[in-house]
């Protein structure tokens, strides 16, 4: 709390001091205007006189109080109290893609995975989500959104799809048409193909949803993907992992790989998930071995919070002004003094 | 400043064209009882004159009313008694001062005295202490008495307190005088009653009220008072409100008839004044209710 005209006050406190030196200084004249009259006890000694004399003066009291409270409140809110705030304001405006291994070995960390997704996707706002699902061919089972109506309807048909449920498994058509199985190389690629062209930014921009406007706000919008795969090719992919993972770099988008089937054998480079961990780190993002099913939620929540520490805007002081107390206390004080000058008209 | 004595002669001419001239004197003249028996002359009856003065005999062999003069004993004195505190310097009920009332009626009263021959007085003073100025005869001697009472008040004079000067005179007076009381509206008291009492055993005592300006009422609120006591301000439209009027007016009636009955108590004669151009008027109603009291 603030004043920021706080300058103010001092010519304000010794025009006060003046009025009330002028106001109480005794007037040596202010007899002359009224009339002499002797034996005023005979007025002053009712009992009728004295009550209304009282009253008289706890109106003249009120006035006076009332008239101060509203100097004083007047004062305060022509000082301008402020609330100065420094904030790092977050900006909501990332795009994450989902990008899913639905082959048979990953069901139980996809499922998981859009579990959380379905969760967060509630105190979204701003962000758009897509999802793509790819086994032997990548298939987009909903691209880059901020209806989070439809997203939170999508995941939780993925999520059934995952769990198996039955009737579900329409969900996963279209990702077996290739030949091989987890080709993650290509899922990859196509992930980060779904993101809108960042390229030819004038046919971007005009997709844009999030209400920022201005044509280089495509450009401004934070990219990840979340690579849920546990690296085990077996086909020939048109991407390799690498290639993918390059691709990705040059489009600026971050590749958070989540692995449930870290089995390497030693540290070589070689190994599938020493390989996923090169890629995702190359792309500026983040490899995180998964054990259970569980810790996918604290995961993407690691996740969620490097992102959105990556993109906090720089800090900002935020000037909000607090008129509403003195103000109101004015109000309050000026309806009372103008009864209160009602009551004493003459 | 133009003679203040001239100002009640040419107040007294204006009121004799209405009444007999010497009608003043023939009342003034039985103010006081207990007459000489020693005969002077005859004169012409004037009203006013006592009847058991009128010399019958004397009456039905002139073909008109005579009345018997008798020599004074001694010359009567008249002692002027009156407030020259800060309540005279305030506003009578007619709206001019108090002082003007009570300068007007003293110098009638001192010049009925000095025409009939009686030397006059002048007891005055405040809350702070009482002046005297010895009886003497003479227009010249009346005009210095008014004029004294004319300069002592003024609203810087110190705070009223008749019995003050009621008390010097209880004190300090012997034999039998005539006691010309001018105050203000008094309030009845136990004490003011005993002082009353011990004077009116001694001396013959005309009082004269000058009515003190209403308080209360819709005529207040035009402008506001103060006290003379205390420089208080007493708020007009306060005082304007018909509740107040109302136990304003039962209170000074209260008032009126606690005084009026203390004075019928002891025994004096008292007439009341609202303004100057009453006081002659008023002066002769004061001096025939004294002689029917008589």
């Amino acid at each position: 709390m603030e004043l920021m005209f706080w300058w103010l006050i001092p010519p304000a406190l010794l025009l006060a001091a003046v009025a009330l030196w002028r106001a109480f200084r005794p007037d040596p004249q202010a007899n002359a205007r009224r009339r002499p009259v002797a034996n005023a006890d005979r007025l002053t000694a009712l009992p009728e006189y004295q009550a209304a004399l009282r009253r008289h003066r706890r109106w003249l009291a009120v006035a006076a109080l009332a008239a101060g409270t509203l100097l004083v409140s007047a004062v305060a809110a022509a000082a301008r109290p402020a609330e100065l705030t420094t904030v790092r304001p977050e900006q909501r405006n990332r795009d994450i893609m989902l990008c899913l291994d639905s082959s048979g070995s990953m069901s139980s960390a996809d499922s998981a995975v859009v579990e959380v997704f379905g969760m967060l996707a509630k105190e979204f706002d701003g962000e758009r989500i897509g999802l793509t699902i790819f086994d032997s061919s990548a298939m987009q089972a909903f691209p880059l959104t901020d209806d989070y109506e439809y997203v939170q309807e999508q995941l939780k048909a993925a999520k059934a799809a995952f769990d198996g449920d039955p009737g579900s498994a329409g969900f996963l058509d279209g990702t077996w048409s290739g030949r091989g199985s987890s080709l993650i190389g290509d899922g990859l690629a196509s992930c980060v193909n779904a993101f809108p062209d960042s390229g030819g930014a004038g046919a971007t921009t005009t997709s844009e949803t999030d209400g920022t406007g201005g044509a280089g706000a495509a450009t401004q919008r934070s990219r990840s993907v979340v690579l849920a795969t546990d690296n085990y090719l077996s086909g020939d992919p048109i991407f390799t992992l690498e290639q993918a993972g390059a691709l990705a770099q040059e489009r600026g988008v971050r590749v958070y790989a989540l692995n449930p089937g870290d089995f390497d054998y030693g540290p070589g480079p070689g190994q599938p998930g020493a390989r996923l961990r090169a890629t995702a780190e190359a792309s500026g993002g983040a490899y995180y071995p998964l054990d259970t099913p569980d810790a996918v939620a604290d995961i993407v929540r690691r996740v969620q919070s490097t992102e959105a520490a990556a993109m906090q805007g720089a800090p900002r002081t935020v000037v909000s002004d607090l008129p509403d107390v003195p103000l109101t206390v004015a109000l309050l004080s000026g309806l009372v003094l103008a009864g209160a000058s009602w009551r004493l008209r003459p | 400043m133009a003679s203040l004595l001239q100002r009640v002669k040419s107040k007294m001419a204006i009121f004799a064209h209405r009444k007999a001239r010497g009608m003043l004197d023939g009342e003034y003249g039985s103010v006081f009882r207990g007459r000489s028996l020693d005969f002077d002359d005859l004169r012409a009856y004037v009203p006013g004159d006592e009847v058991r003065d009128i010399d019958w005999k004397a009456s039905a062999r002139h073909g008109s009313p005579l009345v018997k003069r008798y020599v004074a004993v001694r010359r009567q004195t008249v002692l002027l008694v009156t407030d020259t505190g800060r309540n005279m310097a305030a506003e009578s009920r007619d709206g001019e001062p108090k002082k003007d009332i009570a300068v007007m009626a003293l110098g009638v009263a001192g010049y009925l005295a000095q025409r009939h021959g009686d030397v006059v007085g002048l007891v005055c003073g405040d809350g702070h202490g009482t002046r005297t100025i010895p009886a003497k005869a003479g227009e010249a001697h009346l005009e210095r008495i008014l004029r004294e009472i004319d300069s002592a008040i003024t609203l810087d004079s110190g705070p009223s307190r008749i019995e003050a000067q009621l008390e010097h005179v209880a004190r300090t007076v012997k034999g039998r005088f005539l006691l010309f009381v001018v105050a203000d509206e008094l309030a009845a008291g136990p004490d003011l009653e005993q002082l009353l009492r011990r004077l009116r055993a001694q001396h013959e005592i005309l009082w004269f009220t000058v009515r003190d300006a209403d308080l209360a009422g819709e005529d207040s609120a035009m402008r506001d008072a103060f006290s003379v006591a205390d420089s208080a301000a007493l708020p007009g439209h306060l005082a304007a409100s018909p509740a107040i009027t109302e136990a304003y007016a039962k209170a000074a009636g209260e008032r009126d008839a606690g005084r009026q009955a203390m004075f019928r108590r002891t025994g004096i004669t008292e007439g009341h004044v609202t303004g100057s151009s009453t006081v002659m008027t008023e002066l002769f109603a004061l001096l025939e209710r004294h002689r029917r009291a008589g």
